[in-house]
Parts: C-alpha cells; sequence; structure tokens
C-alpha cells in the first residue's frame, strides 16, 4: 500500500497508520522549496521486511536495477562511489525516456538517506531532486521498514503541475512496489531472519 | 469508434456462388459450384522480423498452419448454411494463425504469447464447436468470436500476472511470468476458406489488401483515441501528454497483455473484426508499429502485392511449388515480407519489426500471373 502525504500538491488517499512519526520524518527530512513552476509531492510505503535489507537495495546508487523494474542498466561514472558521483541510467522499453543522468547528493547510512539529483537525459524532468529515507517501524509484532520517498521538480512546458506529479508518482509508486516484493523475498529467505525482536 | 465489420452472409453467399470450381460430391451447391466452406486453404506466407536500431528485440511472432478446426457455425448461418446442403453441426474448416507481439520493458511476455495463445485459442475453438452442436438458433457469430478471442486473451494475461496458473514442464506455476511493467501488444489472424478474423489489442496492426486497396482490419489502442481515453478516465486513470500521449504518462498504448502496474486502465480486452474474403483480395499484413510508423497502409498494401507479383513472373517455372501445399514459408510471400522489413530500416524506424504477410490469391500451376 502506498500512502500520499505531505507537499504542495498532498492528497489524503489513504489513512495511514502512525501518521504522527511520518509527519515528524517529512519534516525534518523531507524539505523541498518548491519555486513557482515546480511541483512537489510525497510518497509512503510500509514493507515487512527489516531496514537493513531495504536500506541495502536503496542505497545500491550503482545497481538500481535491483529493485527499480524501469532500469535496464546503469553505469557510474569514475571508481569512486561518493556523493557527486554521477550514474548514466539506462530505461526500459514502453516508457517516454530512454536515459537518465544523475548525481548522488547524499548518502547517509546512519540516518539511511538517499538523495539523487537528475543532471540530464531525455524524460523532460528538469531539476528533479529526490530524497528517500526508510525507518524501522513494527508490523505486526514483526521488523518492518517505513519507506518516504519525495520529490521536486520542474512543470514541463505543455503540462500541468497535476500531471506532471501524477506521471511522476506512478512511476515512484512501482519502484516502492518492488522494492516492497524484492525485500520481502529477501527477508524470507535470509536464514538470519529474527522471528522475535 | 471501433468499426469492427461483420460477418455478410451475402457476401458469404456470393462468395461460394463465385467459387468458380469444379464440382464436389459432398455438399455442391444447387449451382453445381464447390462451396467456399469447401475449398482447400493452403497456408501461404512469410515472416521477417528484426531488432532493428534498437539495442533489444522483444518483437515475437507467430505462424501456426492448420492449428486448429474452426466450427462452420462461426462463419455463417445455419440457414445459409442449409440452403448449401452444408451440414451446419458438424462441418469445421482448417483454419491457420498469423500472430505478431510487440514486447515492452522486456520479451518475456511477448514470447509467452507466441507460444501460448494459440494453445487457448485451439482449446476454445474445440470446446466452443462442442457447444455450437447444442444451439438451435442463429446467434450473431460475430459475437461468439468476440467472446472466444476476448476469453483467450483474458486467460492469456492472467497466466503472465500469476492471477491464473500455467503449466510449466510438469508442474503448476503461479508466479508472473515478469516484472509488472513488462508487456506486449498481440494482433492475430485466423483464416480459413471463407473468412479472415482478427483479433487486436495494443498498437500493432492488420491490414488486408484488397482490389488494391488497404482495408483496416484493426485500429490501433492509443490511448488518446477518443473512445480509448474515456473509458481510461472514467475509471480515474489519466492520458498525460510525455512525448506523445500515454496512460498515466507512461505507456503509448490504451491495451496490451501484462503491465500489471497500470491496471485497471490498460486492459487486455482485443477488438475483433470478421470478414468473407473475396476473389480480389491480395494479401493480409501483419506488422508491428516498428513498420507503421514510418510506412502507410496504402504504401505496405502497394509493395507487399508487387514484391509477390515480381517473385511470381521471375519464378514462373516454379511456381508449382505453392500448389504442393508446403507447410513453410512460402517464397514469394517471404520476399514481400523482407522488402517491408527493408522498407522500414530504410525510412529510419528505430524500433523493432515484424512482419508477416499472408498470400490470400489462388495461384494456379502453369497460369500466367502478369
Amino acid at each position: 500500500m502506498v500512502g500520499l502525504v505531505g507537499g504542495s500538491t498532498a492528497r489524503a488517499e489513504h489513512v495511514v497508520a502512525n501518521a504522527g512519526g511520518e509527519t515528524e520524518y517529512v519534516r525534518r527530512l523531507h524539505r523541498h522549496a518548491p519555486a513557482e513552476h515546480q511541483c512537489t509531492s510525497t510518497l509512503v510505503k510500509h514493507i515487512k521486511a527489516p531496514v537493513h535489507l531495504v536500506w541495502e537495495l536503496v542505497r545500491s546508487f550503482d545497481q538500481p536495477q535491483r529493485y527499480k523494474p524501469f532500469v535496464r542498466n546503469c553505469v557510474v561514472r569514475g571508481d569512486q562511489l561518493e556523493v557527486g558521483s554521477l550514474r548514466d541510467v539506462n530505461v526500459k522499453t514502453g516508457l517516454p525516456a530512454t536515459t537518465s543522468t544523475e548525481r548522488l547528493e547524499q548518502l547517509d547510512d546512519d540516518l539511511h538517506i538517499l538523495g539523487v539529483k537528475f543532471v540530464g537525459g531525455d524524460h523532460r524532468l528538469q531539476n528533479y531532486s529526490s530524497i528517500i529515507t526508510v525507518h524501522p517501524e513494527s508490523i505486526d509484532g514483526r521488523p518492518g521498514t517505513l519507506v518516504i520517498e519525495s520529490f521536486v521538480v520542474d512543470v514541463p512546458d505543455g503540462n500541468t503541475k497535476d500531471e506532471t506529479c501524477y506521471f511522476v508518482e506512478a512511476v515512484i509508486k512501482c519502484n516502492l512496489k518492488s522494492l516492497a516484493e524484492v525485500s520481502e523475498q529477501l527477508a524470507v529467505e535470509s536464514p538470519t531472519s529474527p522471528i522475535d525482536q | 469508434m471501433a468499426a469492427a465489420m461483420c460477418v455478410d452472409d451475402e457476401a458469404a453467399s456470393a462468395a461460394a456462388e463465385s467459387a468458380g470450381v469444379d464440382k464436389l460430391d459432398l455438399g455442391a451447391a444447387a449451382g453445381g459450384k464447390r462451396s467456399v466452406y469447401l475449398m482447400d486453404c493452403a497456408p501461404v506466407w512469410g515472416c521477417a522480423s528484426t531488432r532493428g536500431r534498437s539495442a533489444e528485440m522483444e518483437d515475437a511472432c507467430a505462424a501456426a498452419p492448420r492449428f486448429a478446426d474452426v466450427p462452420v457455425r462461426l462463419l455463417a448461418s445455419r440457414r445459409d448454411l442449409d440452403g448449401l446442403g452444408l451440414d451446419a453441426g458438424a462441418l469445421r474448416l482448417p483454419a491457420h494463425l498469423f500472430g505478431v507481439f510487440d514486447g515492452h520493458g522486456g520479451a518475456e511476455v511477448a514470447n509467452y504469447c507466441r507460444e501460448r495463445l494459440q494453445v487457448l485459442l485451439r482449446q476454445e475453438l474445440r470446446l466452443l464447436g462442442e457447444d455450437l452442436g447444442q444451439i438451435s438458433c442463429d446467434v450473431d457469430m460475430k459475437e461468439h468470436w468476440d467472446e472466444l478471442f476476448t476469453g483467450c486473451f483474458q486467460r492469456l494475461d492472467d497466466e503472465v500476472s500469476g492471477q491464473a496458473s500455467r503449466l510449466v514442464g510438469a508442474v503448476q506455476e503461479s508466479r508472473p511470468v515478469a516484472a509488472e511493467n513488462v508487456g506486449s501488444t498481440a494482433v492475430v489472424a485466423v483464416v480459413c476458406s471463407s473468412h479472415v478474423v482478427v483479433a487486436n489489442c495494443g498498437d500493432s496492426r492488420a491490414v488486408l489488401c484488397r482490389g488494391k486497396e488497404p482495408v483496416e482490419l484493426s485500429i490501433d489502442h492509443k490511448p488518446d483515441r477518443k473512445d480509448e481515453r474515456a473509458r481510461i478516465e472514467a475509471l480515474g486513470g489519466k492520458v498525460i501528454q510525455w512525448n506523445g500521449y500515454r496512460v498515466s504518462g507512461i505507456l503509448a498504448m490504451s491495451r496490451s497483455i501484462g503491465d500489471r502496474y497500470l491496471k485497471p486502465f490498460v486492459i487486455p480486452k482485443p477488438e475483433v473484426t470478421v470478414v468473407p474474403r473475396a476473389k480480389d483480395d491480395d494479401c493480409l499484413i501483419l506488422a508491428s508499429d516498428g513498420l507503421w510508423d514510418v510506412v502507410s497502409n496504402e504504401e505496405a498494401c502497394k509493395a507487399a502485392r508487387r514484391q509477390i507479383q515480381l517473385w511470381h513472373k521471375n519464378n514462373g517455372v516454379t511456381s508449382s511449388l505453392c500448389d504442393e501445399g508446403d507447410e513453410s514459408n512460402d517464397p514469394a510471400a517471404q520476399a514481400a515480407a523482407d522488402y517491408l522489413m527493408r522498407l522500414a530500416l530504410k525510412k529510419g524506424t528505430e524500433d523493432n519489426i515484424t512482419v508477416i504477410v499472408v498470400d490470400l490469391k489462388p495461384r494456379k500451376k502453369a497460369k500466367s500471373n502478369s
């Protein structure tokens, strides 16, 4: 289930448990200052897998295809993977884009924050900037993960804010659903997965 | 709005009357001519496919000669069949299946459709044949074909998404065939001696060349098609122009097999066209949008017809090969398919290209083809 909270185009699609906790995370970690010609939004996903598994997938700046179904492959420029690194992402067919060049803006392994900015490509998403954070939570008495992804982006000529948000949200929802499936599968396969905690 | 052609009973009768072949013992029409429903129909086709300039090959195609027998009640009314002295309950026509499947997001769904659709269709035709025997009144034949293809395509889509189990080897498998962003078009044609039946889902296309003119047997499922956009928006979806009109701004077609991340907006329901064959039918072309994006229906018909004629003109001595009922590709139809593929490449298409050409013109031994 994907919930939607915060942002200038906030829409309460679902009533989400632990709203207080999420709101606090969004307030502290997902600050975007959208300009007049930009739109922004925040999406939430609850995943029944421990936070270390989810974070390992999310933080793989050099291998987004591990959980993003639209990515065909990815090449990181240079040898060192650090803030400022660039990756060239090739996109699968069936989308209105073939490539995306993306910069690693933020990577915090303690606070579990990944920030990425689009700096090139044919996707029409100018000045796209996203933040993904993952947070431990309990789901049905088992360790789970709350994932929050927010973005801000220019509204392209010929499109409305609503259209732009709708398009980006559709892609992110697909990514988050896949992230849940992949990490929940890993959790099932992992022999160290604790039943009680 | 999609203008699906219905069976024209008068045209079917006219076709029967003008069959112009030797008398046959069984079920001869009053005029002493062989019924179109009793004529043999050798499969005569060519198929050409290429990755083109794309990095991936995600197209697939299928040609299944004599893949199933079609109950004649799917092709003509009981009244017309009785008038021709044919047994409406028992007669079945051999039919051939041709299909083009243009995948996106990966090739898994297109490849699955290539193998699986003919199996499902064969099963459904067999079952339907048994049911028809118990139906006394004449239900519209078009409705039967709609129901048949809609059921097959839905089953196919359910298997792809893992909602219906499928047999893999000897094991029942219920996991999805592919990730949720993988999908495929499907345009298929069932060809028998009396009719051509086309079912289409997505933006591949089937075009009949009749009397040198193109006849559209399918209408592309594009998101900005007025009725498709209305259907999507009625379900709460959005069609957004993002490098072309797209469902949710992402997918450039409004119907497909697979693509479960865009359910319920993108559906697998095909649109079906049933056309009686005619004497001036030249050929049938099924192709992916890698061809149709750069070649018009008119140009494709003209080129295919000309290439087939050219082949026969240059190979008159061996034209008897066609009369042997060879079940492999026909060289003349193959030449036409190859030509169309090269034409699309020359015109700069960026996509995969898959073309099937089915020659519908009966060709006699030693007869001049000029």
